[in-house]
């Protein structure tokens, strides 16, 4: 046999073939890509321009009244980027495994020695690269098309927030996809999630002006922190703990739960689906 | 026991949920497997045969780890398989969904690489594996085109490469010649014997008899969960006497394979459409000393025979006697 056992370095091989394979089957579809991009700038320009419809010259001075900042349009374009980076690694996850289900290829991966887990971070870090250029270029072009300065504020401090964001959402996006080999749907399921991401994780408004309940959920979930996190950085709004690393505690704090959780819910899932009718049956 | 592959009274029962309409769904208990025990042995190409359904295929899902035995134990190359699952994939090579396995938007030496980085190969030997796989399995000019552009059998052919990335000591090809023309069949079955004069040991399952006669060393045919025959294809054809077997060609309707049936001594009769009409085989307990009877059955039930002859007994009539159906005729029920 020519094959080895499982190293550190055999998995993180597998990490990236598994990337650059989900890399590869994209570019083939080259205006999804571009597609990406101008997703989260049209999603973003409907409430700024629904503010100015409303607001009319005081729509600034109202939306710093509630906010701290007058940046309305930076505050949104920042939510629309940042819950470009949130859905992305829902749905890449979830429609990921759920793909491999239909196609036939998720029993060809269970057929392997290797743990699904790396082949899950592997699609993550392709849902990385992938919602990092997409969120970016579009803040950067929608910042350029709606006449805000992008890099006002702290850069660096915001993209460490996403960096230490992207482990949990990850994290709960592997426990979602466990729902979804569990019930085989993927599509009503994501859509349904995502509305209530984006509502608990304020990509338009403060969780301030949630009722307390509403808030303190919201607050158990590592997006809203993210959010918080990078829109403080770039507009200098309070952090939740009014200092930063505070904030980016909390977040590494979810970073250590969230991941085991995924697994934990994932490893039950499969344990379950085996014991019954199988991966392959869709 | 010191098989290849050890099964010990292994069953397997899940739930399914039965649809009733629209709306209205009930769950029942399907028994896929009931206590069954066999060994295959190193080195040799086991035939597995039976019916849709029979559980052959969730017997291969259990010992390939994708499924979990409701009860027994059983071990792939010395792995136990539910408490050494990465031992028993990593010494496995498998082809069980045919084309559905493939990345379909990848090249074929893409699908080959990434397999390979599955089965813990480095960079270096996944692409040289790849290599000496496409061109083993004829496809090297079309290794760069992507798998959705590729015919069914080149389809196929990529999916039966699939299953030599990790050269493997034990091969598991589920039809691995459906939907393949009969020079590209061939072609397979002869690099199939090739990897087992290599030493490979050969789990096969096909609906095509000739094929397992001329390819496996033994057979296993399982119907409804249960081991119903295992042995050497001669073992199995001396299992029923020559002269337990007659065929009867010409126009034979319903009532009359029904009057047949009815006669004493007689286990089965089937009957299959053939060039000339309906071919009837029937097979008996007690020689050719019904054949009168036989005849009178047929004529007064309105059949019509063009041609009654004892038959040299093929692994076709084993199935038959063993399941009580043909398999060609199971086929074309799916």
């Amino acid at each position: 046999m020519t094959a080895t056992s499982p190293t550190l370095k055999s998995n993180l091989s597998i990490v990236l073939a598994s990337a650059r394979m989900r890399l590869a089957t994209i570019s083939r579809y080259p205006g999804q890509l571009l597609m990406d991009i101008f997703i989260p700038i049209v999603f973003a320009a409907m409430p700024i321009l629904l503010g100015r419809a409303t607001a009319g010259p005081d729509a600034g001075e109202n939306f710093a009244q509630n906010t701290g900042t007058s940046n309305y349009v930076a505050y949104m374009l920042i939510g629309s980027a940042a819950f470009t980076i949130v859905t992305y690694a829902f749905w890449h996850i979830a429609y990921w495994l759920r793909w491999e289900q239909e196609t036939g290829t998720l029993e060809a991966l269970y057929l392997s020695p290797t743990h699904r887990v790396w082949v899950a971070g592997g699609t993550a870090l392709y849902s990385c690269l992938r919602s990092l250029f997409s969120a970016s270029a579009a803040f950067l072009i929608g910042s350029k098309i709606l006449g805000v300065n992008p890099f006002e504020g702290g850069v660096g401090l915001a993209f460490l927030f996403i960096l230490s964001g992207l482990i949990p959402i990850y994290g709960l996006a592997l426990l979602f996809g466990a729902l979804v080999i569990k019930v085989k749907e993927a599509n009503a399921l994501i859509n349904l999630m995502q509305w209530g991401v984006s509502f608990l994780m304020g990509i338009f408004f403060p969780i301030a002006m949630f009722p307390p309940l509403l808030r303190a959920i919201a607050l158990l979930f590592p997006p809203t922190w993210m959010t918080n996190g990078v829109r403080s950085a770039l507009l200098g709004l309070t952090y939740f703990f009014q200092e930063w690393y505070l904030d980016l505690a909390v977040l590494w704090a979810f970073a250590l739960i969230a991941p085991l959780l995924g697994y934990w819910v994932f490893t039950r899932a499969e344990t379950s689906i085996r014991r019954n009718e199988g991966v392959g049956q869709f | 026991m010191t098989g290849t592959v050890r099964v010990e009274n292994l069953s397997k029962t899940y739930q399914v949920r039965q649809r009733k309409g629209l709306f209205k769904s009930f769950r029942s208990t399907v028994e896929a497997l009931k206590g069954v025990t066999l060994e295959v042995r190193p080195g040799e190409i086991f035939g597995l045969l039976g019916p849709n359904g029979a559980g052959k295929t969730t017997l291969i899902k259990i010992l390939t780890t994708l499924l979990l035995p409701s009860s027994g134990e059983a071990w792939v190359n010395g792995f136990h398989v539910q408490r050494q699952e990465n031992q028993v994939r990593a010494s496995v090579g498998c082809m069980l969904m045919g084309e559905r396995g493939l990345y379909w938007k990848l090249t074929g030496r893409e699908n080959l690489e990434y397999f390979g980085a599955l089965y813990h190969l480095s960079p270096q030997d996944r692409r040289q594996r790849a290599l000496e796989i496409l061109e083993r399995i004829q496809l090297g000019e079309i290794a760069d085109r992507t798998v959705e552009t590729y015919s069914s059998g080149q389809k196929m052919k990529l999916a039966f490469g699939k299953a030599l990335i990790n050269d493997a000591p034990l091969l598991v090809l589920d039809e691995p010649t459906n939907t393949l023309d009969v020079p590209s069949a061939s072609e397979l079955r002869a690099v199939v014997r090739d990897l087992h004069a290599q030493g490979k040991t050969i789990i096969y399952t096909t609906h095509i008899m000739s094929e397992a006669e001329t390819l496996c060393d033994r057979v296993a045919i399982i119907d409804h969960g249960q081991l119903l025959a295992l042995g050497s294809i001669e073992e199995l054809k001396d299992s029923l006497r020559r002269d337990q077997v007659t065929r009867i060609e010409g126009v034979i309707p319903s009532r009359a394979v029904a009057a047949v049936k009815r006669l004493p001594n007689v286990q089965q009769a089937t009957r299959t459409s053939a060039d000339s009409g309906d071919l009837l085989t029937i097979v008996t307990s007690d020689g050719h000393e019904f054949l009168p009877q036989l005849i009178e059955a047929l004529t007064q039930t309105g059949a019509t025979i063009k041609k009654i002859a004892p038959e040299e007994v093929t692994l076709e009539d084993v199935f038959i006697a063993k399941t009580g159906r043909t398999l060609a005729e199971d086929t074309r029920e799916r």
